[in-house]
């Protein structure tokens, strides 16, 4: 009964998935057939058909950015944590900016960015995001873990804060910021909505460029499960090689 | 030996400040923008409270709140009750780790690639699954694409809300199990009156975390509906984008904003206190 159950379930979550890489190769004839068992083929026109829509520039330009978020907020996020930890009174303030996420902000934010001059620059995609309260959280619950007289040690041997927090807190710390940063890649990647708000086409993220090519080829199946399926691959090749890690920090930040 | 308090608070600083421009500056902004009449493009012009007199009576702004109360209404419960089925079937098995492997990996992929792939999917008449199955038109029914946006956000969730009940689960102290059941009780009875009440602070957690995101939840809507059919899946955060961007009307949009967060603040609190009670 149990099993039954998980199968189905594992089914209806992998299923799109497994539409996605079956449909990217797909001939056109079928999809436009309307019948998917009128032949079976193989092709690799509609990855070939990506490129003149500007796919590669927009895929290189949303890793980059969303890759610069990233180690931002690792950053920033080590640093905050690393001040809670040595009794800075700012959980609260974190704990509040948690319950509001940036684009709920999106109406403010636009006429801030406004008034700095930073809409329509690749500016406005990076420096909302470059610290997270979520990104501080998880960095902060993975150093409670860690014995506080390692710090004090290192303190009496003379060791300056700088060496403390870079040559000891965050080489053991290494999981958990690996986790945290593919973490706030994800988020930052996923972006869709702002992204379209905050700069024109030419900075547009691939999410956008997504979105709108779904709009522009609605019946073209091939050419959008090849762009669905090559958009997905790298966030799933970075997810499935530091898996454990961050299944492991996740489960650890919500233990409480 | 602890830090001085000026070098604490200079390591917090970067986060903080960051925070402070893009996160309290327009926390505060959006008060000031919700009195003004702005396109976004020419120069705003103050108009007092009118946006909000506005607002009172606008039936599309009734139509957001209730669409966005019946999408928390159905995807609060599908919520906690599958976290709470799919951890407990997976408890123990072998498959468990990789389960939830899989389960949180909808959260992370490109969102809009997996649209991409829900819509090819199950576009009714010429979706893929449209010729074995019958899809409802939830291009046209109000009713199916609600299900058809909480469906796709419960996809994208479940594997967060299994990992939390799951990290619970494997919390409790099997001498409790253990002395239930020498005490006669059942495998029924130990999951009733034994496991469920100490899983009460997950579901909890879960609900805080979920309402929240009930509240803000709109890129489904964005990606699949569009806020469609007749306006039945224009919930709030929808709303607000729709207004500001697509009719360029940002000092409503703000007004808007005002009251979503007035009402996401009043649910964080009321939660905090609950789970503070635990």
């Amino acid at each position: 009964m149990r099993h039954v159950f998980v199968a189905l379930l594992v089914l209806l979550v992998a299923l799109p998935f497994f539409w996605m890489a079956y449909a990217a190769f797909l001939p056109p004839e079928i999809v436009y057939s309307g019948d998917l068992l009128s032949g079976f083929g193989v092709t690799l026109d509609n990855f070939a058909r990506l490129a003149p829509e500007g796919f590669w520039f927009r895929l290189g330009f949303s890793l980059l950015v969303s890759f610069v978020v990233a180690l931002l907020q690792v950053f920033t996020g080590l640093l905050a944590a690393y001040a809670l930890w040595n009794g800075a009174p700012l959980w609260g303030v974190f704990l509040f900016t948690l319950a509001i996420p940036v684009e709920l902000l999106m109406v403010p934010l636009f006429g801030v960015l406004f008034q700095l001059h930073l809409l329509d620059t690749p500016w406005a995609l990076v420096l909302p995001f470059a610290a997270s309260p979520f990104t501080v959280m998880l960095i902060y619950q993975g150093m409670r873990g860690l014995p506080y007289a390692l710090v004090e040690a290192a303190r009496i041997d003379g060791a300056g804060e700088r060496r403390i927090l870079f040559g000891i807190v965050a080489p053991v710390l290494y999981p958990a910021l690996v986790a945290a940063g593919v973490l706030a890649f994800a988020a930052h990647w996923n972006l869709v909505l702002f992204p379209r708000v905050a700069v024109g086409e030419r900075f547009w993220t691939l999410q956008v460029w997504i979105a709108d090519l779904t709009r522009r080829y609605p019946a073209d199946w091939g050419l959008l499960s090849a762009a669905a399926l090559l958009s997905t691959l790298p966030l799933v090749l970075v997810y499935l090689l530091f898996e454990r890690k961050i299944v492991e920090t996740f489960e650890g930040s919500v233990k409480g | 030996m602890r830090l001085q308090p000026l070098k604490i608070w200079s390591l917090a600083l970067p986060a903080l400040g960051f925070l402070a421009v893009f996160f309290f500056y327009p926390f505060v902004e959006v008060l000031r923008f919700s009195t003004w009449k702005w396109s976004g493009l020419s120069a705003p012009s103050f108009v007092g409270l009118k946006n909000y007199q506005e607002l009172l009576s606008d039936p599309l702004f009734w139509q957001s709140v209730a669409a966005t109360l019946e999408f928390a209404l159905l995807v609060l419960p599908g919520f906690l009750i599958l976290a709470f089925l799919t951890a407990f079937a997976i408890e123990g098995q072998r498959y468990e780790r990789w389960v939830k492997g899989l389960l949180f990996l909808p959260g992370l992929v490109t969102v809009g690639a997996a649209a991409t792939a829900w819509y090819t999917l199950l576009a009714p008449e010429y979706g893929a699954l449209a010729a074995f199955v019958p899809i409802p038109a939830w291009d046209q029914e109000p009713f199916w694409a609600m299900v058809i946006v909480v469906a796709f956000t419960l996809w994208r969730y479940l594997g967060y809300g299994v990992l939390v009940v799951s990290a619970h689960l494997k919390a409790i102290p099997q001498e409790l199990i253990e002395a239930a059941k020498v005490d006669g009780a059942s495998p029924g009875q130990v999951t009733r009156f034994v496991v469920l009440p100490l899983l009460k602070p997950a579901a909890l957690f879960l609900l805080v975390v979920g309402s929240v995101l009930a509240l803000q939840s709109y890129v489904a809507v964005f990606l699949l509906t569009r806020g469609g059919p007749f306006g039945a899946t224009r919930v709030l955060g929808y709303f607000i984008y729709e207004l500001g961007f697509e009719n360029f009307r940002l000092g409503y949009a703000a007004a808007v904003t005002v009251v979503l967060l007035v009402f996401t603040l009043l649910v964080a609190w009321a939660q905090g206190r609950l789970l503070e009670e635990r």
